[in-house]
């Protein structure tokens, strides 16, 4: 019972927020007063059951609530007549709004938090505040940062939200690509922390992956159609399927060709290509999509060398049209050693010695590592794996790295 | 009161935990992972007690960049300024906790780690933290 109402309240929580900053205003007072209905109802349903309409019911107690923060508020300190005008007559009756509308008040919310007048900091925060339902302690864990500090980063978009004057609307036709891409970005940032921070010492960190799966698996639900928020679940359920062989006793990093494939989530994966093949063929095809695809290719593999790498460096060129990182010009080398050979791939990488955004990366000499010990150069490629391993910070990258170059025989 | 736990590491200390060629032995994976274990389960316990307030671990000192002043308008910028067994901070973990005593009992469990340094003289620091203007002597009515 405790889980189905934890469960419950977590996917009414930003409806109801919706619902009521909405109709009233306030984000800042709005998303104070649905947390206390919030833990209202986590104290009284399991004892007494869950009402008919739970949503009515967690809207009606924040409205109320929301009464008496604006009374509160009010009496502390004058509050201009625009206040009063949005002020919630105390006895409105609860929302008739328990259908339609619902939907749209969690996207309008999910918008909201990753408007682009808050930083990126702050929109991840916000969003797995207000939309994710965490709590400021639970966000500052999955960051490693003080409570604290969390705490005032939270309020501080809230203010910002308050001071220049958001609407509570769905962004217009004209800005709403924009908008929505921004809210892809953030919830791709919360599953890259999520993801990358699975190795290493850490404290029990909250799942951030599985919070952004589940916060998209929400904006999937309300956008159907949309074929790069159905590309972003995709890419975010194929790479979490690899999750399980990702690392070896102790943390240690295993690399996808040496990964245990058995291992690997087959419902996971089955599922991320079902969306990827159904959302390729339609609408705009965008960078998350082209990543899914790529993923999914590797997850259909049934070993590294039966994969396709052909196709792979094909959508990896499909990709740099549309994207200019060199993260991704990094990959399309990869690709390009696979198909064409390590010299063309090494090639390739030469050429990003000139981008200053990755020459000096890890990765690249990583990448740069990995290609001369294919093509038999060992000496060469052992002093690509030192170089690339004191340049990475994260201790289990290092051991990797460390590892590998002490497989090969000094001096070749 | 809040008090920082101050870990110190040298440079070869980090080598030989990343398992890079050095003279003296690497750790293995296991006794990597181990500490690793150690140092989780440590701060996961504070986490619990309700004493846990940050914590951070530092990446190798070969990493550090060491900003002098200004010389012909322009800063001085040294890398890796640390001699390889020079001990350097390493890490720290922040405590709000009833007392200096029990600050101290935390960070002797940490020198319980399965970390050979703690036998060869090795230590961890303990030092309070100041909370704002009026530890910094800043408030008059102190």
């Amino acid at each position: 019972m405790g889980e189905r109402v934890e469960g419950l309240l977590r996917d009414l929580a930003p409806q109801a927020l919706g619902a009521v900053v909405r109709r009233y205003g306030h984000f800042d007072l709005a998303e104070d007063a649905v947390q206390e209905a919030l833990i209202a109802a986590a104290t009284r349903w399991p004892a007494t059951g869950v009402p008919d309409r739970p949503r009515a019911w967690l809207i009606t107690v924040a409205s109320r609530r929301l009464t008496d923060l604006l009374r509160s508020e009010r009496a502390r300190r004058r509050r201009e007549e625009t206040a009063a005008r949005q002020q919630p007559p105390a006895d409105r009756p609860a929302p008739a709004a328990d259908q339609p509308g619902a939907a749209d008040d969690t996207l309008t919310l999910l918008f909201l938090c990753c408007h682009p007048a808050l930083s990126p900091a702050a929109q991840i925060a916000l969003t797995l505040r207000a939309v994710g339902g965490l709590t400021a302690a639970e966000i500052a864990r999955a960051f490693l940062v003080p409570e604290e500090t969390m705490t005032r980063r939270i309020s501080r978009a809230k203010q910002r939200i308050r001071e220049s004057g958001i609407p509570f609307r769905m962004p217009s036709p004209a800005e709403r690509q924009a908008r929505l891409d921004a809210v892809l970005h953030v919830l791709y940032l919360i599953f890259n922390e999520g993801y990358a921070s699975t190795s290493g010492p850490a404290l029990q960190r909250p799942d951030l992956a599985a919070e952004a799966i589940r916060l998209t698996r929400i904006a999937h639900r309300l956008l159907p159609r949309d074929s790069e928020v159905t590309g972003l679940l995709a890419l975010m359920l194929l790479t979490d399927a690899r999750r399980p062989a990702r690392t070896g006793p102790g943390g240690a990093l295993i690399p996808m060709a040496a990964q245990d494939r058995s291992r690997w989530d087959a419902d996971l994966i089955a599922e991320g290509v079902a969306l990827v093949t159904r959302a390729l063929p339609r609408g705009r095809t965008g960078p998350y999509q082209i990543q899914a695809a790529i993923a999914a290719l590797h997850d259909e593999a049934p070993s590294a060398e039966a994969t396709d790498w052909p196709q792979i460096l094909a959508l990896y060129g499909v990709l740099r049209r549309i994207s200019d990182s060199p993260v991704v010009a990094l990959n399309q080398a990869v690709a390009v050693a696979m198909v064409q050979g390590p010299r063309a791939g090494l090639d390739r990488l030469a050429a990003l010695a000139a981008d200053r955004r990755i020459a000096e990366d890890p990765k690249r000499y990583a990448v740069r590592a990995h290609l001369l010990e294919m093509t038999g150069d060992v000496a060469a490629a052992r002093e690509a794996y030192l170089a690339a391993a004191e340049r990475t910070t994260s201790l289990p990258r290092k051991r990797y790295l460390y590892g590998r170059a002490a497989r090969l025989p000094v001096g070749g | 009161m809040k008090y920082m736990i101050l870990l110190y590491g040298s440079q070869r200390d980090y080598d030989r935990l990343a398992g890079a060629p050095v003279d003296e032995e690497d750790w293995s994976a296991e006794q990597v992972a181990a500490m690793y274990e150690f140092m989780a389960a440590w701060n996961q316990e504070l986490v619990e007690s309700g004493e846990f307030v940050d914590a951070r671990g530092l990446a190798a000192p070969a990493q550090t960049r060491r900003v002098h002043g200004l010389k012909d308008g322009v800063p001085v910028v040294t890398e890796g300024p640390f001699a390889e067994t020079e001990e350097v901070l390493a890490g720290y973990t922040v405590v709000e906790c009833a007392s200096v005593d029990r600050a101290v009992e935390i960070a002797a469990k940490v020198t319980k780690s399965p970390n050979p340094g703690f036998d060869q003289g090795m230590y961890v620091d303990v030092r309070p933290v100041l909370e704002g203007a009026g530890d910094l002597g800043g408030d008059p009515e102190v």
